[in-house]
């Protein structure tokens, strides 16, 4: 917060090899000061070295890593505005919950009734008032992860880095949590960066979202760009429930391009690459957007429609997923809310058509 | 099976309970029940009972009589159990000094997969006979042995130094480098068990050694600590090799007290020198638990 222009976190070409093994290839991005922002991707592939460098856990094989525009590349965790909350088992087992936070301000030298002042206060914060005199074995799993918060909050650093903070909890008390800690960064102000492979998750907390794959920056963006428009066909195929179909540019226009899937020409909205014709490319459409009509019933206009055969619908609560396979035999899901009317439509075997508004599509090259 | 089906199925024998499928799974796990009644409730009783008897001329006959007690506190025994107590103690704290750091070292130094390889290392010693170990140390620590010739040779002394062996001096170095180990699995095993996150959190807060190893390493290591250092308590104190060979004239452990009363055919005395072991290590154990609270450092950690 020295200096409010610079951006809390810029990464440039940063690199990390385990010997001839490498966890992370040349990233660049920066992150502005007080967003929540989330490094997403599936495990190992290289999010948390991402973390970890930025948190000085590890060191650099390659590139520069500034801190609201200090340059900490070669700085020890400790002299780095970072604070770091572990996955796990990362209380002082020996230690009262009161004394696990106020440990690193006893470091600092802070006085004895500040230390206490500013424990009670991240205690209130982190909704574990009257928990001073519990042992880390007494509590449960999330509130655990609560009192590290607390130990990393109260040291009152720019930057929290969170390294699967909530993996180990169960479903629901996951949820929470996610609220929990949204409600505790607009609070407190300051950067969060939160490595997760759940994208509920990373949805749930997160203004900005970095996906991260095979030691790459795959794509990044606001939490509503990467679901609703993403650019990378992985990101299609990692956030959200997409269906992603191959085909060949058969023709580029000002507004979009024509994909020849075999059976049918797609119109789609041009990408943010520029393509040419004859060239491979894949398109994503989210399954809630698809709807399976009748095969002489008009869905609508402006939408994309192909020819399709019903194979089966599967339940899952909030929706129903209905299966259908196209001509080429490859099956997409089109997802319908479960108490909308369009279930139970259609038996297996039934010859059916299903379309997607032409303008929601994706294009993906390669 | 199908008239079997109808009928009730009859009580199995007695003995099939014994033995049967559960009744040998159940008795499996009295097995250690009997084998510490056998080998080890039973003789530490039976020390204790046969110290009060009289003693003949070969072997004792039972009564009670605590002239065997008598005997040891009026003698010169008690003072030498004594100060077997203060070299044993010693030998604890020598072998913290050396083998703790050692084994923070290889839990925090040594890359993990080979941790346990270099901790099998300091196994190999005790594949050598304890008395050829211990033999061996005459040829290192004596007038003429390894460290005063090479010390000689360099400058350092200008005469051997002699307290080193046939000395307290000498049983202490002795009992360190039979015993050390056992502080460095001890120590090793119980950081093991702290999570790798910890000393990252250490790391984060900007812990400095110094504090990282009174704060976090120390208590954390406390419980292990403490085992090892019952080992070599105990062993120090009972082992009566060491004192025999390089204790030289009058050198003595608890354990060498005992072994001449047995030599001597005094085996009441024999009994209350171990039935005195046996209470000392008891109260010791007691006052470590009063200290250190046992029962609150086996509890699972985290």
């Amino acid at each position: 917060m020295t200096e409010p222009a610079a951006k809390a976190v810029e990464v440039v070409e940063l690199g990390k090899n385990y010997g001839p093994v490498t966890a992370l290839k040349s990233v660049s991005f920066s992150i502005e000061s007080g967003r929540y922002y989330a490094l997403l991707g599936p495990s190992g592939g290289g999010k948390t070295t991402l973390l970890r460098l930025i948190g000085g856990f590890l060191r650099p094989s390659a590139g520069r890593i500034f801190l609201h525009g200090h340059d900490v590349s070669h700085l020890p965790p400790n002299r780095r505005p970072t604070s770091m909350v572990f996955q796990n088992y990362a209380l002082f087992p020996h230690m009262t919950v009161e004394r696990n936070v106020a440990y690193g301000l006893k470091l600092l030298r802070v006085p004895a009734s500040d230390i206490r002042d500013r424990v009670d206060r991240m205690l209130a914060m982190v909704g574990l008032v009257g928990y001073n005199r519990r042992m880390p074995h007494e509590l449960s799993g999330g509130q655990q992860q609560r009192v590290q918060l607390a130990r990393s909050l109260v040291l009152e650093r720019d930057i929290l880095l969170l390294d699967e903070p909530l993996a180990s909890l169960d479903a629901k008390l996951r949820k929470d949590m996610c609220l929990e800690l949204k409600r505790i960064q607009e609070k407190v102000g300051i950067t969060f960066i939160h490595v997760t492979h759940n994208q509920e998750e990373a949805l749930t907390v997160a203004d900005r979202i970095a996906i991260i794959a095979d030691g790459e920056l795959v794509e990044e963006g606001s939490a509503r760009d990467v679901y609703e428009t993403p650019n990378k066909r992985f990101t299609a195929e990692f956030i959200g429930d997409n269906n992603v179909l191959e085909g060949t540019v058969s023709d580029v226009s000002a507004t979009g391009a024509t994909l020849d899937i075999g059976f049918a020409k797609i119109e789609v909205p041009a990408p943010a690459a520029s393509i040419s014709t004859g060239e491979r490319a894949a398109f994503s459409i989210r399954s809630e957007l698809l709807r399976i009509a009748g095969r002489d019933e008009d869905i609508g206009a402006s939408w994309q429609v192909v020819p399709a055969r019903y194979v089966e619908d599967v339940y899952l609560g909030l929706t129903v997923s209905h299966l259908v396979q196209l001509p080429d035999g490859t099956e997409v899901v089109a997802r319908v809310m479960s108490d909308s009317g369009d279930n139970g439509r259609f038996e297996p075997g039934d010859d059916v058509a299903v379309g997607w508004p032409a303008n929601r599509a994706r294009l993906h090259v390669a | 099976m199908t008239d079997r089906g109808r009928d009730i199925p009859a009580p199995p024998a007695r003995w099939k309970r014994l033995v049967g499928e559960d009744g040998i799974q159940k008795w499996v796990f009295y097995i250690p029940v009997v084998f510490f009644i056998l080998f080890f409730a039973a003789p530490m009783a039976l020390t204790v009972v046969w110290s009060v008897f009289e003693r003949t001329q070969f072997w004792m006959e039972p009564g009670f009589t605590l002239f065997a007690y008598e005997n040891f506190f009026t003698s010169a025994r008690a003072e030498n159990y004594v100060l077997s107590m203060l070299h044993a103690a010693a030998a604890v704290v020598i072998s913290f000094v050396i083998g703790f750091p050692i084994a923070v070292f290889i839990r925090r130094r040594v890359t993990r997969a080979a941790q346990h390889r270099v901790i099998l290392l300091f196994i190999l010693p005790f594949m050598i006979s304890e008395l050829v170990r211990v033999f061996a140390m005459r040829p290192v620590l004596g007038r003429n042995g390894v460290v005063n010739s090479v010390l000689m040779e360099l400058g350092i002394l200008s005469e051997p130094i002699t307290v080193i062996l046939y000395s307290p001096l000498g049983v202490i170095i002795g009992d360190v480098m039979s015993f050390l180990p056992f502080m460095i699995f001890a120590g090793f095993l119980a950081l093991e068990a702290v999570q790798n996150y910890i000393f990252e959190v250490c790391d984060d807060l900007g812990t400095g050694r110094v504090r990282l190893f009174a704060d976090i390493v120390l208590p954390l290591a406390a419980p292990g600590i403490f085992a090892g250092s019952v080992f070599i308590f105990v062993n120090s104190m009972g082992v009566a090799l060491v004192p025999t060979l390089l204790g030289g004239p009058g050198a003595v452990n608890a354990g060498l007290i005992a072994n001449q009363a047995i030599v001597a055919l005094d085996f009441p005395l024999a009994m209350a020198i171990s039935t005195i072991m046996i209470f000392t290590l008891v109260l010791l154990l007691y006052i470590g638990h009063r200290l250190f609270d046992l029962t609150k450092i086996l509890e699972p950690i985290s």
